[in-house]
């Protein structure tokens, strides 16, 4: 089912028709954005349909969530809560939202396969469901955000341009990823849980429940994980903290090879994706 | 409105049917470092020719009859007509909008109620939310189940979930309507109203393309058939001709 009112399909090969293809893929789905943006928040709602809170017991886990985990390291390593609730709260909130993208990236063409094989919907609309889903997810989680850095008289209006700069970059870079898992999964089965592996020791091995400098001299390898760029461009804002220009030269770098890269694959398998599924 | 028209030539599709060891990536790899092939390539993939140098014209007010046994590319040729499955050679043209009801589960999320698959089903089939609001009324009572739309779909029998599919399909005034067997679903009552709808849609001078087993049904909605075998299209003959097609 399609709005188009012609549809026109041709056998044609060759590597330059099908990026051109990819192209107008990625247009069409532009055209149609309301459409990933009505089945991102059906997602959301119907997973907390029935539940007195609805879509607020998001917010609610992720808010004792941070307060356990705050209050827990916080005394195992000794330090001043007021620094490291914050610093612990933005950590969790915005690394799940790039864990949410990258994990959920898997399912992008595996779970909408009823719906690519019987319409001409454009591949990207599902790459911007997931995405979409996350940000709504992410606009509850918000609440802890602002209230723990409100709380902590951390919370300065000025820093939010400088975070949404980051919140960009973060999405820009985890939607290829997303899109890529979401490829290889359709193709492979037991892709997602490879990912599902690497996004937990992720988590474990950025700074998210602890603090950088007491990695000490070993600081020089943080350089080389990418989600603590990732993540950087949008906490230090927030706790008032400079990002260091050469972490933006990593993730403008990352986002364009990435993008060049996924954009490739995706002009190369896109008419043939419907089949792996 | 646009004049509906379907025009298929040399359409083939081809495509690679992956077993459970090609869909395995360690399988995979392990292939390629013991044999030092390629990766993905070779075992467990199947390329399969389900349709092969199909040539079709339909024009408005047309109904077209798929028949042929199971694994004749019945399937594969609404599912090309629909624009999800693109040709290795040749083209397909459609005019009109396509409304394709081949799998009963579009767009249906089970634990959503019937109120909110219709939604859904009417935002991917392009219509906004105030067209939807708009038409909520029409459609619901057309699928003739009351107070079940507010329960969730899971609860629904087959028959009922049929009804949801159809009635939500057809509300959309689609210029090329798409159906794979299933047109059977629901009660005689059901039947009645369906058969409505779509003398509705031929009136609009629509296209209907329906393939099943059942004669009866082909001599009722159709007025031309094609028969497939092994991915090779018959020519289009009149329904008059449907025995003999069956007989041959």
């Amino acid at each position: 089912m399609d709005s188009a009112t012609h549809m026109l399909r041709t056998g044609r090969r060759g590597a330059l028709f099908q990026l051109q293809m990819a192209l107008r893929d990625l247009q069409n789905s532009f055209a149609r954005i309301g459409l990933a943006w009505s089945l991102a928040t059906h997602d959301v709602g119907s997973r907390y349909r029935g539940s007195v809170l609805g879509p607020f017991w998001i917010t609610l886990s992720m808010g004792l969530m941070v307060l356990g985990i705050g209050f827990l390291y916080a005394s195992l390593f000794n330090l001043a809560l007021d620094q490291f609730l914050p610093y612990v709260a933005l950590g969790i909130v915005f690394f799940g939202v790039m864990t949410g993208i990258i994990n959920e990236g898997c399912d992008t063409f595996v779970h909408a396969a009823s719906m690519l094989s019987q319409t001409s919907l454009p591949m990207f609309t599902f790459v911007w469901r997931v995405v979409f889903r996350n940000l709504i997810n992410l606009a509850h989680h918000l609440v802890i955000v602002v209230g723990m850095l409100a709380f902590y008289g951390q919370w300065k209006v000025a820093n939010v341009p400088l975070a949404l700069l980051g919140i960009f970059l973060m999405l820009l870079n985890a939607s290829w990823a997303s899109l890529l898992a979401g490829i290889a999964s359709a193709r492979f089965r037991d892709i997602p849980q490879i990912v599902i592996s690497v996004m937990q020791f992720a988590i474990f091995m950025t700074p998210v429940f602890w603090l950088p400098d007491r990695f000490g001299k070993h600081q020089v390898f943080l350089d080389f994980n990418p989600f603590y760029h990732l993540l950087q461009s949008v906490r230090a804002p927030l706790l008032g903290q400079t990002v260091s220009g050469h972490s933006y030269v990593v993730l403008v770098t990352m986002a364009v090879v990435g993008w060049l890269v996924t954009f490739l694959v995706f002009a190369r398998t896109r008419r043939r994706i419907v089949h792996y599924l | 409105m646009t004049k509906a028209s379907i025009t298929v030539s040399d359409l083939t599709i081809r495509f690679p049917v992956y077993g459970a060891d090609a869909k395995s990536l360690k399988k995979a790899l392990a292939r390629a470092v013991s044999v030092g092939g390629a990766l993905g390539r070779h075992a467990g993939v199947t390329d399969v020719t389900a349709l092969a140098n199909v040539n079709l014209q339909l024009k408005a007010g047309d109904r077209l009859g798929l028949i042929g046994h199971n694994g004749s590319g019945k399937t594969t040729l609404l599912r090309a007509l629909s624009g999800a499955y693109e040709p290795d050679e040749g083209t397909i043209d459609v005019h009109g909008r396509i409304a394709a009801l081949l799998d009963l589960s579009l767009g249906i999320d089970s634990t959503a109620t019937g109120y909110e698959n219709i939604r859904l089903r009417g935002r991917i089939a392009g219509l906004s939310t105030r067209e939807i609001d708009e038409r909520m009324d029409e459609i619901a009572e057309f699928t003739g189940l009351g107070p079940f739309l507010s329960m969730p779909v899971k609860t629904y029998s087959a028959g009922m979930q049929g009804r949801l599919a159809f009635a939500a399909a057809t509300a959309l005034e689609a210029d090329v309507l798409l159906m794979d067997e299933w047109i059977a679903v629901g009660d005689a009552e059901f039947q009645k109203l369906a058969h409505k709808r779509l003398l509705k849609l031929v009136e609009r001078a629509g296209i209907l393309v329906l393939a099943t087993h059942e004669a009866p049904l082909l001599k009722l909605y159709c007025n031309k058939v094609m028969k497939l075998e092994g991915g090779v299209a018959s020519e289009v003959m009149d329904i008059r001709r449907l025995d003999e097609l069956l007989a041959g």
